[in-house]
């Protein structure tokens, strides 16, 4: 989404356009403000039909710009105009072409463009993110829930993985990594080196980056994710041009699962086992949301027969922890489950407090799923140890110092759940009538449960803001287990060093 | 180590026998024998030299049984002594230097082709090299540490260290210093008081003007204390130490007076130990003795692991030999953690606590 907010320059970005993903962090955009407003109005809320007949325009625009047949009037640029103009893009080719030029670019204010319903939600989602309390960033990235519009060069095991992605229903940054590292060794299969070209240039450039790219629009990256394609890119650029194809393509595959094997399997069974240690009998171990090592560690220290018991606290967004609660009372734990807001009476019976995390950052803050920063702290000022697991592909060197520069945020509509939903639906009646959905709407997934989320897309004042992390600050974490060892917050930097260049 | 390997595990295919190397070496003996001749010298540096030693007794010859060597050691002597925490940073030290030395001949100029015993006999002179230079690093951190004694200065310091006794007697001998000294004396008849004592008339010799204390006194006193060094007797992963009872709650009492609280240790006692809290040390302690009139225990779970220990051992050569009951709570060790310490004065320089887990991943890595 790389279209420039110059007006005369044809928009030629295609829904997945290539960026360069050397550096794939879903955090930290470099410039909010310019990439948000092109991005807000071709992204989001647009049904996949209507993203095709987007690009189909773009195409269409380019080649008109090429004979430069249509003459551009500054009015056309004007917002109410081109709004009009893309609705009637469905009849006209030649109106389409030259008014999908400014499209991107404008902003307008919310209020002047009732009649035109969809346009309007368009606008009004731009304006929020105006508003955006201090959030407005994370939302520059749009959302993709679907397969249309996607690159042709997308790989058919990228595409299924990014709806798992888009879904949460691979969830948990390791669980994420593993499935796009497994993905990329489909990829890499099925990949044949165009002629004239070399496998070391062409499948790190050509190849990987669409597949990275499409999986990017369907969740932003995790920072583990990061680090693994930095080192899978790392991997391909220094193959050497005159090993035959096929070796390269199985030397990489082979790596792939060597890099699995020693960075998640094997790392991980050496943080369960240490951690396991840490459990002495009689202990009540607190942990938040859902981690994997932290379910393998405490499964481990149920089987060598510790007798402890687990309190699992969790909360909105995700609800993981409903998840490793079950687990674990199926293996014949004790658990309780608690929503964060009982957080502060259950802290009193625990006795250590495991996390897990979606990343340590390089000046020793945890950064992991929102609610984590907020039992971090409660486990400190109650003098409980707080233990963070964590394998070192998670370790990243950039630092966060607060939750809200890097972050990243759950559209509402991926968020709220069925019954939160039907539980708003009685509202209705109560709306005020400029919130309520028009007739000619013509999203079908609108319907039913679903219009909730369109009250609250209407509204002009309410804006629902879902922050999928929090950081939780160094001096609150007492120990971090890692497969290099037990270390302190201050030594991510150097572990993150070790695990990198060794 | 490539060709090498292939070399030995060849040999140890046809002298498979050495699984119980030579046991008429008296490890624990040669051990106890090494710290009672040498009063100067630390537990974790007699653990190496006896290791020495005992590579030097045996006919090992291939790197497996050198390493099975090492281990059985290692294990015989943990279990002789109460308090295995210092020790352990010796033995660890050493194992992970042989280690690294038999996976990289190269490093010893050797060619594939030497012989093993080749190997072992540089090791060996290697191993002796480590204690000469584990010995001049006391010196080497007094001369460092000296500078942190500012003219005037008012020193709290506790136990029977000798990395302490050593600064602050270097200091006393500069001429430019006039500093007082607090020390904190426990009155009972430990080695750990003996020791205090020889330093306090050690310092008293070199004009410097000591006041002893008992525990108890010490908030009473703090207020006119500018610093408060200590000694330790292992320095753990997260920069926290393990240390003479008292200590934390010196470094607690320094803490909530905004008093710097200085660590002077050698850097062959970090040890690769990551206590969360008092009662996560890996040693046996009985501090906590909950008792009724008519003499029946009760007590929570954490009284049950209450450690036991030989402290300060590692201050004083000679307890070692005198093995102690370890119930006395004058030989307890406390965990003094990370936030509490301003620096730790190591013969490789200053260092912050975080900074220790560092130098433990550079060693270990």
């Amino acid at each position: 989404m790389d279209t420039t907010p110059d007006g005369a320059a044809p928009p030629e970005a295609p829904a997945t356009a290539a960026e360069p993903s050397s550096n794939p962090p879903p955090q930290a955009p470099a410039d909010p403000k310019n990439v948000q407003s092109t991005e807000a109005d071709t992204a989001p809320k647009l049904s996949p039909a209507e993203l095709k007949k987007r690009k189909q325009a773009e195409k269409q625009a380019k080649r008109a710009q090429a004979k430069s047949s249509v003459p551009q009037t500054p009015a056309q640029q004007k917002g109410p105009l081109a709004k009009e103009g893309q609705k009637q893009q469905k009849d006209s080719k030649n109106a389409k072409a030259d008014l999908s030029k400014p499209f991107p670019v404008r902003r307008r204010p919310s209020q002047g463009n009732t009649p035109v319903v969809k346009e309007v939600k368009v606008e009004l989602k731009k304006d929020k993110q105006d508003r955006g309390l201090f959030f407005g960033h994370l939302y520059n990235q749009p959302r993709q829930h679907s397969m249309v519009g996607a690159s042709k060069d997308v790989n058919p095991a990228i595409l299924a993985l990014g709806l798992q992605y888009s879904n949460y229903i691979i969830c948990g940054s390791t669980a994420r990594m593993v499935a796009m590292l497994l993905a990329f060794k489909t990829v890499i299969e099925q990949y044949h080196t165009p002629v004239g070209t070399s496998l070391a240039r062409h499948l790190t450039a050509h190849h990987l980056n669409p597949q990275i790219d499409y999986l990017r629009s369907c969740r932003p990256l995790s920072i583990s994710m990061g680090n693994a394609i930095r080192w899978l890119k790392d991997l391909i650029i220094k193959i050497d041009p005159d090993v035959p194809e096929d070796e390269a393509k199985r030397d990489l595959q082979e790596n792939i699962d060597y890099f699995i094997r020693d960075r998640v399997t094997l790392a991980d069974d050496i943080i369960t086992s240490a951690t396991a240690q840490k459990i002495n009998s009689g202990d009540v171990i607190m942990t938040y949301a859902s981690s994997s090592v932290v379910e393998k560690t405490l499964i481990r220290a149920h089987q060598k027969g510790i007798d402890f018991s687990v309190i699992v606290i969790d909360s909105k967004p995700l609800f993981e922890g409903k998840q490793l609660a079950r687990k674990l009372a199926n293996h014949g734990i004790r658990v309780k489950y608690l929503l964060i807001t009982g957080a502060a009476h259950a802290i009193k019976e625990a006795s250590k407090v495991f996390l897990g995390a979606h990343a340590m950052m390089s000046n020793g803050r945890l950064y992991s799923r929102i609610g984590t920063a907020l039992v971090a702290m409660l486990a400190s000022s109650n003098g409980l140890p707080v233990i963070v697991l964590c394998e070192s592909v998670k370790f990243t060197e950039r630092v966060a110092l607060d939750s809200i520069v890097g972050n990243e945020a759950a559209p509402a509509e991926e968020i709220l759940s069925e019954a939160e939903r039907r539980a708003l639906l009685p509202l209705k009646p109560y709306l005020h009538t400029s919130l309520l959905p028009k007739d000619d709407t013509k999203d079908t997934p609108a319907k039913g449960n679903g219009e909730v989320l369109e009250w609250v897309d209407n509204s002009d004042n309410f804006q629902m803001l879902q922050l999928l992390y929090d950081v939780t600050p160094a001096n609150y974490i007492n120990m971090v287990i890692t497969e290099y060892g037990s270390l302190p917050p201050s030594s991510v930097p150097v572990v993150h060093r070790l695990s990198t260049h060794v | 180590m490539h060709p090498k390997r292939k070399n030995t595990l060849y040999k140890c295919v046809w002298r498979p026998v050495i699984a119980n190397p030579l046991p008429a070496f008296d490890v624990v003996a040669t051990y106890r024998s090494i710290l009672a001749s040498d009063p100067e010298l630390t537990m974790p540096v007699a653990a190496i030299e006896s290791l020495v030693e005992a590579i030097a007794h045996s006919n090992v010859s291939t790197v497996a049984e050198t390493l099975r060597l090492l281990d059985d050691m290692t294990t015989i002597l943990k279990n002789s002594i109460p308090n295995p925490i210092s020790l352990s940073a010796g033995t660890d030290l050493f194992q992970r230097y042989l280690i690294t030395t038999l996976n990289r001949p190269a490093s010893l100029h050797m060619g594939p082709s030497d012989d093993f015993r080749a190997i072992r006999n540089h090791l060996l002179s290697n191993g002796r090299l480590f204690v000469e230079r584990a010995k001049a690093s006391r010196e080497k951190i007094a001369s460092f540490g000296k500078h942190f004694i500012r003219d005037g200065a008012t020193i709290l310091t506790n136990g029977g260290s000798r990395v302490v006794g050593a600064l602050l007697r270097r200091a006393a001998e500069s001429s430019t210093m006039r500093f007082r000294v607090i020390y904190v004396l426990s009155s009972s008849a430990s080695s750990d008081a003996r020791e205090g004592q020889q330093i306090v008339a050690d310092l008293r010799a070199h004009n410097v003007p000591v006041a002893t204390i008992p525990d108890s006194a010490v908030a009473y006193s703090l207020g006119k204390v500018d610093m408060v060094i200590v000694g330790a007797e292992g320095v753990v992963e997260n920069g926290g130490i393990i240390s003479r009872l008292g200590t934390y709650q010196l470094g607690l009492l320094a803490k909530s007076k905004g008093k710097p609280f200085y660590v002077v240790s050698e850097s062959h006692k970090f040890v690769r130990l990551f206590p969360l809290s008092q009662f996560d040390l890996p040693i046996e302690q009985k501090v906590l003795d909950f008792k009724t009139s008519d003499g029946e225990k009760k007590g929570d779970a954490r009284e049950k692991q209450g450690p036991e220990d030989e402290g300060v051992a590692d201050m004083n050569g000679k307890v070692a030999g005198s093995k102690c009951s370890g119930n006395r709570p004058e030989d307890a060790v406390d965990f003094t953690p990370p936030n509490l310490i301003s620096g730790i004065i190591t013969e490789s320089g200053v260092l912050t606590p975080s900074a220790v887990s560092e130098e433990l991943i550079k060693i270990w890595f």
